[in-house]
């Protein structure tokens, strides 16, 4: 008898002050129960659960960050520095490109508005821009892929017309490029 | 497009100040992860109504892109090794190491002042590596961790001026840090700059700044918070065999070989002695060594890992990403462009805020906002709104790189200081007056200075007289130091019992020394033109107005509500 007591006592010294302990309250989710979503905050149920949804899609972003390079075949994206050294190519760009970095950026994680914008499909692949590279990544292969998965994404219909014409009135395209996406933009 | 970004750009900066003072009270993680919803969401909305569903489902895409993944895997990379050094006694080794250097002609003191600065000499690309394996190493200096050596009040000091000097190295790191963002923009006008045109700023900067933030943590800091270090002190009765019993270290064998492979890895790292190869790769390199010969497990060697830093840099570059990709980022070039249109701040007061952006509103990884930031700088120059010449463009980038740096060090959001603060078992904020009065008012100037009267002469060849600026370089450092260093000795005896009257007191030091900061890097901007140097220092008066307002004023009641 007094073990009992102990124990009860025990248990509510263990139990945190405010906390709730509705066993028979239903499960909204696995692991979650209705009352934590519902009614009491100060347990902070809900805010346990929201960082753990964020510390996974944290993972995930990461993984997908990685993931995309590797699935894109520019792996070596992985590895840039972002330090913009490549910047310093200047006039030596024969096609007046002037932020490399951000074209290896959007290879990494096929982002075509960026790179249409920065003149991915400008490109020559030259390599002018490599020797700038404080890591020496190959840009031209980086960059020749990119413009190919660009092209096929075009192609797919994966790229907003606005975004390509933006481009094209910009002179951002080359002539390896200029007539499948003026036909992909119905001009004469 | 434009209003899309002004909204963005509200919602993450009025999230990120209510966290800064708990309004928000959650994990930075967290609230980075839910503002980037948000604002993706926000940008869908608008992506669809503008360019239609096509354009709309790039965005997580653009927003994936804002993460830069070389900080973060260079950061798990030395944590990895740290960890293994925890494991197989590599910090007994160096305790017996520096119990020998103290009987050397240098002293205690001098090894300490090189304790303190080997972050700045090994130029890691995250400050967090070097201070994960060594903040251990300087608690034990103290009678809580053994060795006896220090007295509490000497090993916060130490402690902290280790963690601002580690919290700023990452900007004169050649092998990806953060400066090298800004050699890469100056690289469109200087062709050598990617050699390293902002390293001795940064460094020498950092050097100055880290002793101007010992002497604030000794004589302000620790009389504003006395109550809110909880590290034990000498005790009062302590016998002599004692003593003796707790200042004898040893270390096994393999503590020696792999502080030895420690070493090595770094030196491989940073010198590159068998060709180019990645951080990263060097660093996983020297722990699986340190697996094979000194008997580590791999679980030791993941224990030293930690997250939150890799998360909250992680988090940071998606918030920062949505920014990018809605057009936040561009809102906040044209704010503060707008600001250089105000006549009493012109272009001058303008720059005097922006250098200090990163001290005002610290993130918990310095990229987050350079990465951003520093294209609009770039933008003010000739390559756009030709605010500034190319020489004045590298002057503020200096000024601006090193605040930039060391910004995560005062971060309560999960920033690099923290992990001194832990180390010294201060409560989160005990040391945000010092890094930031030291960022502000030493760092950024002298910087500023060093771009002007040193590097120019260096990486601009028309500029040759070395011995003249050498001495000029000199005297300004004095004199940014004589006035920082007088008024701190003023404001430390006037400190008081009355919690508001100190505060007050030292937003007012921040005040004068931000105006003088503001004044220092116009004049190095525009040399002895006195409308502008009048600009800078009302601009950095309002720069440090908002950075001293964010200096908490008690710490032990925070903790008492909580």
């Amino acid at each position: 008898m007094t073990e009992d007591k102990d124990t009860k006592k025990d248990e509510q010294e263990d139990k945190p002050i405010g906390a709730r302990f509705e066993e028979d309250q239903p499960y909204v989710m696995p692991g979650i129960r209705r009352f934590q979503f519902f009614t009491n905050v100060n347990d902070r149920a809900l805010t346990k659960n929201l960082n753990r949804a964020a510390m996974l899609g944290i993972a995930s972003m990461l993984a997908i960050d990685v993931g995309k390079a590797v699935v894109n075949k520019n792996p070596q994206t992985i590895y840039c520095y972002e330090c913009r050294a490549c910047y310093g190519t200047q006039d030596k760009c024969p096609v007046g490109i002037a932020f490399q970095a951000e074209l290896v950026v959007s290879a990494r994680v096929a982002d075509y508005n960026r790179f249409l914008r920065n003149g991915g499909l400008k490109c020559i692949r030259c390599g002018n821009c490599q020797s700038f590279c404080v890591q020496y990544l190959n840009l031209p292969q980086i960059f020749g892929t990119m413009q190919l998965q660009t092209m096929e994404a075009l192609r797919e219909g994966k790229i907003p017309k606005s975004m390509v014409k933006k481009a094209f009135e910009k002179g951002l395209i080359n002539q390896a490029f200029i007539d499948e996406v003026a036909e992909f933009l119905e001009m004469p | 497009m434009e209003l899309l970004g002004y909204i963005t750009l509200a919602i993450f900066i009025v999230t990120m100040v209510l966290t800064l003072f708990r309004k928000i009270n959650l994990p930075v993680q967290t609230v980075l992860v839910l503002v980037s919803l948000v604002n993706l969401l926000i940008g869908f909305l608008f992506r669809i109504a503008s360019d239609g569903f096509t354009s709309a489902i790039l965005l997580p895409n653009e927003m994936i892109g804002g993460i830069i993944l070389h900080p973060i895997t260079a950061l798990l990379g030395g944590l990895f090794l740290a960890g293994a050094l925890e494991a197989t006694k590599g910090f007994d080794a160096l305790k017996v190491i520096i119990a020998k250097l103290q009987k050397s002609p240098i002293g205690l003191a001098g090894t300490l002042v090189i304790i303190i600065n080997l972050p700045v000499i090994a130029s890691l690309p995250c400050g967090r590596i070097i201070a994960a394996a060594l903040l251990p190493l300087l608690f034990s200096f103290g009678w809580e961790g053994g060795m006896g050596l220090l007295t509490k009040t000497q090993l916060v000091v130490l402690i902290g001026a280790f963690t601002r000097n580690a919290m700023g190295s990452c900007g004169p790191s050649p092998i990806g840090g953060v400066g090298q963002i800004g050699e890469g923009f100056l690289g469109a006008f200087f062709p050598t700059a990617s050699d390293g045109i902002l390293r001795s700023p940064q460094a020498f900067s950092l050097m100055i700044g880290t002793a101007i933030t010992a002497l604030f943590l000794k004589i302000i800091s620790q009389k504003l918070y006395p109550n809110d270090v909880t590290l034990r002190d000498k005790p009062t009765t302590i016998g002599f065999e004692e003593e003796k019993k707790i200042t004898k270290i040893k270390a096994p064998f393999r503590g020696y070989l792999s502080l030895i492979i420690f070493v090595a890895s770094l030196l491989i790292a940073i010198f590159q002695p068998f060709g180019k190869m990645p951080v990263q790769t060097v660093l996983v390199a020297g722990g699986i060594l340190i697996i094979l010969f000194c008997r580590a497990s791999i679980q030791d060697l993941m224990g030293g890992i930690i997250l939150l830093p890799v998360t909250a840099m992680a988090s940071g570059f998606l918030a920062a990403g949505v920014l990018a990709a809605t057009g936040g980022f561009d809102a906040l070039g044209v704010i503060l462009k707008s600001l250089s249109a105000i006549q009493i701040l012109g272009v001058a007061g303008m720059l005097a805020i922006f250098v200090q952006m990163q001290t005002i509103l610290p993130l918990s990884c310095s990229r987050i906002l350079t990465a951003a930031l520093v294209p609009v700088l770039y933008l003010f120059g000739p390559a756009k709104f030709n605010l500034i010449t190319w020489p004045q463009l590298a002057i503020v980038m200096a000024a601006y790189m090193i605040n930039a740096t060391t910004s995560c060090g005062p971060s309560p959001l999960g920033g690099g200081g923290t992990m001194g603060e832990g180390q010294m078992r201060a409560e989160t904020g005990f040391i945000k007056g010092a890094y930031t009065f030291a960022s502000m008012a030493i760092m950024a100037p002298i910087a500023a200075i060093y771009m002007k009267f040193m590097n120019f002469t260096v990486f601009s060849p028309e500029n040759p007289e070395f011995s003249q600026n050498l001495l000029v370089l000199a005297l300004f450092t004095l004199v940014i130091i004589g006035i920082s260093g007088g008024m701190m000795g003023i404001v430390s005896r006037s400190i008081g019992k009355d919690v508001a009257k100190n505060w007050n007191l030292q937003l007012i030091y921040f005040l004068i020394s931000g105006g003088i900061a503001g004044a220092v890097l116009a004049l190095a901007v525009y040399e002895i033109k006195i409308l502008q140097i009048a600009q800078g220092f009302i601009g950095g008066v309002i720069a440090a107005l908002l950075i001293g307002l964010m200096v908490p004023k008690t710490l032990a009641a925070v903790r008492r509500a909580a």
